[in-house]
């Protein structure tokens, strides 16, 4: 009992700590007041810090209990008739380890970008930022229902978007946040449909009541036709989030803002968010097969894809988004052929292996340089390849492919992109047209709108 | 109309005509810092800066706002202003206005010292509803005066040049469609991939044609969809296979219906668009020996065409979009005459300006009333005509005067201090790179005693070579990037140490491999799964090591390179044994005659001829920092960007060679037998100094050995101590030995983007002899080049110097200056971003233009002057010797840098004025006075002024005033 309430204590404390640097930094930016640099990074370093030896010591208690799940119910938002959205926590085999290395990770970004974003003019901004981003993973992280672990999406998809618009100065910045900002409301619906639909099925968002057994290895107790429904819509949150084919075009250009941010975010944990999703949902993937296939489907069609695209890759920020793609394409697809703990292991040893490469990105000449010394002559292009055996015209056609990144956006711009917006416009010409009518003078039809 | 023929020639000519405004940057690798606007030199500066910020639509100078703030500060007096103003009007005329109730100089004066607001006509319509700030002047009458005054005249409509490309002519229309929006992601990705050295897996098929042939091979197949606005471009490109690339963009100018006479602008615009990778291209045509790996054909012309090509297909794409006929020649003829006039402000922001004016210089109502409507013109016109840029040029003479006075008169005031060493024979003589930075070490070496003197040369120390290292894969050049050497030095492990060498190198060869093929397999898609799950969990370990304790890692780290680099020694073949060139051209080594001319030359340079030291340490320089693409900018300018270890190394064995000896000793130059130089390292940003080669020191100089390590670790501690003074991460009150321990974690912190701060706050040149300024606090502003007048006669010493410390020194001053001027456009900007493509280059982000220029971390603390040259020669020689080289005369002529003479004869310091040397009136005849450097500058942040530090003097101190 007294374990339980400790346990519970500890998993709360993991997400409040970070909370509470959150407001202790961001109430004074809102007041005006500023605080020092090393202030700041002393405060977020404090809360991951505490986040962290909280979680490690959930940890210690969970391994000595054989890691039977324990639920923390922080209380009910609202009740309607038999539907209710309770705030839940849960603490187990996939939730505690996922959130040491998480937080032990924003630690270290933290820690790193003390001194890279020193006398930056957006300092505390991005301050803010990663600390709402820690809160947010954690969030989403220890969730024990849907309605919890969408506001942790939701957190993670706001900081990602406002730190790779973090240049205000430069419009490409601007415009890749914005682009990576409608990727993510568009997935985002899949979550919030996904969480109506078991709402509807089990009257509450709670995981317990979809799924249960702990983790791994639970059982769904949604019936098939609704489990197919809940998997298809979480898979395509996932998409979004973890940048697969047919929404990876933002990762690449994620990559506008500062190199520690594009490193925790696109190399380590906002880009897993989505395989963390549907880990935590893998009963309900498992109860619809056909989903499942669905997802083998879409991550190996993303490496695939990723390979070939991060092949002609020219800048190293491009080349590593295209790679972390691959791997995350991999591990989706492990997902889906059933494994649970081969992707959980491949989550975290890719994150950081992947992390500590863009962090020591702007190190390539010194590298390259040294790596070159080393071997008596520049490395040759990879050393075997399927492209290398192609006939010549093959391979120049492989290559305007993968420089047309693999025609994705071409295929989507004129799908999906063009058709929306032009019935957008010719909703807008049509309401111009009406108001007009009504107002008593009619302009001619103009094509096209205003562009 | 012209034949073809002399149609391509023109667009030949303009296209070289467009190739100078190009950055003059090479790939990042070896970064030399050179003048952003090098392709300018041939004009005044004042005008060109001018000229350069129309055409990148940059800044020429600093911001109003901050000169302003320089000058409520005191770095700017107001006396500065009424001198550079009178030295304007002195050129303008000093005119009357307002019926002669004012003149142009009260005018000027007034707008200099107070600020004005500039508003639309909307803004002042707020001011007056919503403030009271007018209030005053409408009670006074002025204001109702002064709006009854503009509406004698109409506003005026600027004549602006009309734009000439497309997208220029459609963005002037509809703001929000940029036609190079849709352009530049495909050109940049076509750009980077045709000169990737590396990153990519797949080369660009084909490149090994060129730029536009590879294009065409590529995306001239017939595979579907590309973006919609390029869905034409494949047929395009099929149109133009085989066809020269100058003819292509004389095709497209044509189609782009721009004529003949305006093509040439065109051409400059559209290159200028996207000038970083424009310019990489142009550099790489010219020096194709800088590609870091694979050589391709790099070609302006094939830039230009694709380019022209592009832009037309996006017009012809977007016309129909917005309501313009798709014939781009048509439409160029629609957009121009469509193009909106570019208003003059409207009359109530004239109003408004006239009515602040008039408070300034003391005008009341009645005065501008009784105002003429030509008079009132007048002055209207005098006050447009005085606007921002000529005020901020003149700010920008103020701030440097301000500079050129500080430092002549702590010059000036030394003199009376300094005195000529003393006739016996000094322990220790060290020479070093004339860099700023190694100021502050011979300065600190100084102070240790006056049996210490020091020399400055370029760092290359005329020994311009490949070189080779024992570890290096390829020898590199060391030597000005003008030079090519004709000359290879390899480095060899000694003998015994062979089959150790090989050992090592085996192992380094297997870690490197199993390193590469790490890096490149967590890339695919097969190994890199399997890389991750292995090398992840590794990766963490290094991860965390780095971030959590840099210095301890890197601690660890030095140890195990030193176990692993300093077990095998080495010795190098500096000497020629065989005529037979090498594969590339050069020859393996020097000969005698070659080595004696080399050691001559340095010696004579310096004029250290006579008094050798028993030990003379030869010192270059270089800067080692982690995470940095711009880790070769902090190397040595003098050795192109490398570092110049080596070069002081060869030096050292030459003059330390008997033959070497007898033949300088046969032309008249002895140097003692008992003379050992010495040669070494200086890493500017850890601030560790290494020998080379002194197992070969003679028993007899151990001791003086030993002095010169006990000399260099002092004088390296309190060289730290100073630098750390600068960073803000440094507490204020850090211990020497503490400082040492800062910034050598810094040089191996992948966190820190401020390693050092290179050459900032570089501002002055002095050329002459050191004891003139030896005991003088000069902060690491100044670049030091020893020169002695007594010892060059006819002043060809003093040329061959000012052609070598000229365009190196005002390279990195002007590097510095524009960087600072315009972060953004001379400058790279913030690091932060930054995102190394193709090994040779960065960009912002995903995609973006080549950032050229040094980035903000660099420069933040630099104060943007132009160099002042102040040279220990009578002004004749200067003359002459300047006049001789036309590099230096045009950089003199035109003003690009200060001169200043500083006559042996003890006639004091003039300096250039307008094509003649003025004297320099002393504004201060006092410096203050303190026993060693740390005094001075302990507890300041800040560019610090000349101070007088006695511990440095030498010989008998006379009297002298002090503050």
């Amino acid at each position: 009992m007294i374990t339980d309430r400790l346990l519970s204590g500890l998993v709360l404390l993991q997400v409040a700590a970070p909370a509470a640097t959150l407001a202790a930094v961001g109430l004074p930016a809102v007041l005006g007041i500023t605080v020092r640099e090393r202030g700041i990074t002393r405060i977020v370093g404090a809360g991951f810090t505490i986040a962290l030896a909280a979680a490690l010591a959930a940890l210690g208690i969970l391994a000595a209990r054989g890691f039977t799940p324990h639920n923390v119910h922080m209380g009910t938002w609202f009740h309607v008739g038999h539907h209710e959205a309770t705030v839940d926590l849960v603490a187990d085999a996939l939730s505690i380890p996922f959130v040491c290395f998480s937080t032990g990770l924003c630690g270290l970004v933290n820690a790193f970008a003390g001194k890279y974003l020193h006398r930056e003019p957006g300092f505390t901004r991005f301050f803010i930022l990663l600390a709402l981003f820690g809160t947010g993973m954690n969030l989403l992280v220890l969730a024990g229902s849907i309605d919890v672990l969408f506001a942790g999406w939701e957190c993670v998809g706001i900081s990602s978007t406002l730190l790779i618009g973090f240049f205000h100065d430069r419009v490409a910045a601007a415009a890749a946040a914005v682009r990576a900002f409608v990727t993510y409301r568009i997935c985002d619906a899949g979550l919030l449909a996904a969480g109506v639909v078991l709402h509807a099925a089990t009257g509450s968002g709670d995981f317990e009541r979809a799924i249960s057994g702990g983790w791994p290895g639970g059982t769904c107790l949604l019936s098939p036709g609704t489990a197919l429904v809940v998997a298809l819509l979480l898979i395509f949150a996932a998409l979004g989030k973890s940048g697969q084919v047919p929404f990876s075009a933002w990762l690449p250009r994620a990559m506008e803002g500062p190199t520690p941010s594009s490193a925790i975010f696109y190399g380590a944990l906002s880009i897993h968010a989505g395989a963390y999703l549907l880990l935590r949902c893998e009963a309900i993937l498992e109860a619809a097969p056909l989903a499942a296939w669905l997802l083998v489907a879409i991550g190996a069609g993303t490496a695939i894809h990723a390979t070939l695209v991060g092949s002609v890759q020219t800048d190293l920020k491009g080349m590593l988004a295209y790679a972390s793609m691959t791997q995350a394409g991999m591990i989706l697809a492990e997902i889906g052929l059933g494994w649970r703990v081969i992707p959980l292991v491949h989550v975290i040893s890719h994150a950081v292996l992947r992390s500590l490469q863009i962090l020591r990105s702007p190190s390539a000449l010194h590298d390259r340089h040294e790596l070159a010394a080393a071997l008596g002559g520049h490395p040759g292009p990879d050393g075997w390849s399927l492209v290398r055996v192609l006939p010549p015209a093959v391979r120049t056609a492989v290559d305007h492919i993968a420089l047309e990144r693999g025609y994705e956006e071409a295929v989507i711009g004129r799908l999906v992109v063009e058709p929306v917006l032009g019935a957008l416009r010719a909703a807008a010409a049509f309401e111009r047209r009406v108001v007009a009518l009504l107002a008593g003078d009619v302009p001619p039809l103009r094509r096209g709108g205003d562009r | 109309m012209p034949s073809p023929a002399d149609r391509r020639d023109d667009i030949r000519r303009h296209l070289a005509a467009a190739a100078h405004a190009l950055p003059p940057q090479g790939p990042i690798g070896v970064f030399v810092a050179q003048n952003a606007l090098a392709g300018f030199e041939n004009r005044p500066f004042e005008e060109a800066v001018v000229d350069a910020s129309r055409l990148f639509q940059a800044e020429p100078f600093l911001p109003e706002s901050q000169y302003r703030d320089a000058l409520a500060a005191g770095r700017i007096r107001s006396a500065d202003l009424e001198a550079v103003l009178d030295a304007d009007l002195a050129l303008d005329g000093d005119g009357a206005l307002a019926g002669g109730r004012i003149t142009q100089r009260q005018l000027r004066l007034a707008l200099l010292l107070h600020p004005v607001r500039l508003e639309d006509d909307a803004a002042v319509r707020w001011t007056l509803t919503e403030s009271d700030l007018l209030d005053r002047e409408t009670d006074s009458g002025l204001w109702p005066a002064c709006l009854e005054a503009v509406a004698l005249a109409r506003p005026a409509i600027l004549r602006a040049r009309t734009p000439v490309r497309h997208r220029d002519l459609i963005l002037a229309l509809h703001p929000a469609t940029d036609t190079d929006a849709l352009v530049h992601p495909l050109l940049i990705r076509l750009c980077a991939a045709f000169l990737d050295q590396g990153v990519a897996g797949w080369p660009m098929p084909h490149r090994d044609r060129g730029l536009i042939a590879a294009v065409a091979e590529v995306y001239g197949d017939r595979l579907g969809p590309t973006a919609a606005w390029s869905r034409r471009l494949p047929e395009a490109l099929r149109a133009i296979r085989g066809t020269d690339s100058v003819d292509v963009a004389l095709a497209e100018c044509d189609r782009l219906g721009v004529p003949h006479d305006r093509q040439g602008e065109l051409i400059l615009d559209s290159i200028v668009a996207l000038r970083g990778w424009a310019g990489m291209i142009h550099q790489l045509e010219l020096r194709p020996d800088r590609f870091p790996v694979e050589r391709v054909p790099s070609r302006l012309a094939d830039f230009l065409a694709l380019r022209l090509l592009l832009d037309r297909l996006a017009v012809e794409w977007l016309a129909p979009r917005l309501g313009h006929a798709d014939d781009p020649a048509g439409l160029w003829t629609e957009l121009c005459d469509r193009h909106p006039p570019r208003r003059g402000p409207g009359s109530l922001a004239r109003a408004l300006l006239l009515c602040q004016v008039a408070r300034l210089v003391g005008l009341r109502a009645a005065d501008i009333r009784s105002l003429e409507e030509n008079e009132l013109l007048q002055l209207e016109w005098a006050i447009a005509a005085f606007d921002g840029t000529v005020r901020r040029r003149l700010f920008h003479l103020a701030y440097e005067r301000r500079h050129r006075i500080e430092t002549l008169d702590g010059l000036a005031v030394h003199e009376s201090v300094a005195s000529p060493p003393a006739a016996e024979r000094p322990d220790l003589q060290i020479l070093t790179c004339m860099d700023d930075r190694c100021e502050s070490l011979r300065r600190h070496l100084e102070e240790q005693g006056p049996g210490i003197e020091t020399f400055g040369a370029a760092g290359f120390f005329s020994v311009p070579m490949y070189f080779q290292g024992i570890d290096d894969w390829h020898a590199t050049p060391l030597c000005p990037i003008v030079m090519r050497p004709r000359h290879t030095v390899t480095e060899e492990p000694v003998e015994g140490a062979e089959a150790q060498h090989r050992l090592r190198q085996r192992l380094r060869r297997g870690l490197g491999k199993l390193r590469g093929g790490l890096a490149s397999g967590s890339r695919t898609l097969l190994r890199g799964g399997l890389v991750a799950a292995v090398a992840g969990p590794l990766a963490a370990v290094p991860l965390v090591a780095r971030v959590v304790f840099p210095r301890f890692t890197s601690r660890l780290r030095r140890r195990a390179d030193a176990l692993a680099r300093h077990r095998v020694p080495t010795r190098l073949l500096i000497e020629q044994h065989s005529t037979t060139p090498l594969a590339d051209g050069t020859r393996a080594g020097f000969d005698v005659d070659e080595m004696a001319d080399i050691v001559r030359r340095v010696l004579d340079d310096i004029g250290l001829v006579t008094r050798f030291a028993p030990l003379v340490a030869v010192i270059g320089h270089g800067s080692t920092s982690l995470n940095n693409p711009h880790e070769s900018a902090y190397d040595c300018g003098a050795c192109g960007g490398g570092r110049g270890g080596p070069n002081a190394r060869v030096f050292a064995l030459m003059a330390n060679d008997p033959r070497v000896r007898a033949r300088l000793a046969a032309a008249g130059l002895r140097i003692p037998d008992d003379t050992v130089f010495v040669g070494g390292m200086q890493d500017t940003c850890s601030d560790a100094c290494e020998f080379f080669d002194t197992d070969h020191v003679p028993a007899g100089h151990r001791a003086r050995l030993a002095a010169l390590h006990a000399a260099i670790d002092t004088a390296r501690t309190l060289d730290a101590h100073e630098r750390c003074r600068r960073f803000g991460s440094a507490a204020a009150g850090i211990a020497p030995a503490e400082a040492l321990r800062h910034v050598e974690a810094r040089a191996s912190d992948l966190a820190q983007v401020r390693p050092e701060y290179g050459h900032a706050t570089n501002a002055v040149c002095i050329v002459g002899r050191r004891w003139r300024s030896r005991g003088l606090f000069l902060d690491r502003r100044a670049f030091l080049v020893s020169y002695d007048p007594d010892h060059d006669a006819d002043g060809a010493i003093l040329a061959r110097t000012l052609a070598a410390v000229g365009p190196v020194g005002s390279g990195i001053n002007l590097a510095y200056m524009f960087s600072r001027i315009d972060p953004r456009r001379y400058g790279c900007g913030t690091k932060l971003p930054h995102n190394i493509t193709g090994l040779i280059g960065v960009m912002d982000g995903h995609a973006s233009d080549l950032r050229t220029g040094l980035p903000w971390q660099t420069v933040e603390i630099h104060e943007p002057v132009r160099l002042l040259l102040v040279i220990d020669a009578p002004v004749e020689r200067i003359r002459a010797a300047a006049g001789s080289v036309p590099v230096v005369k045009q950089l003199v002529d035109n003003r690009w840098v200060s001169v200043a003479s500083w006559d042996p004869a003890g006639d004091g310091l003039s300096w250039l004025d307008g094509g003649r040397f003025v004297p320099h009136v002393p504004e201060c005849r006092t410096l203050p006075r303190v026993k060693r450097s740390a005094e001075w500058y302990a507890g300041h942040r800040g560019n610090l002024p000349p101070a007088v530090v006695t511990a440095a003097l030498t010989g008998a101190r006379r009297e002298t005033p002090t503050a």
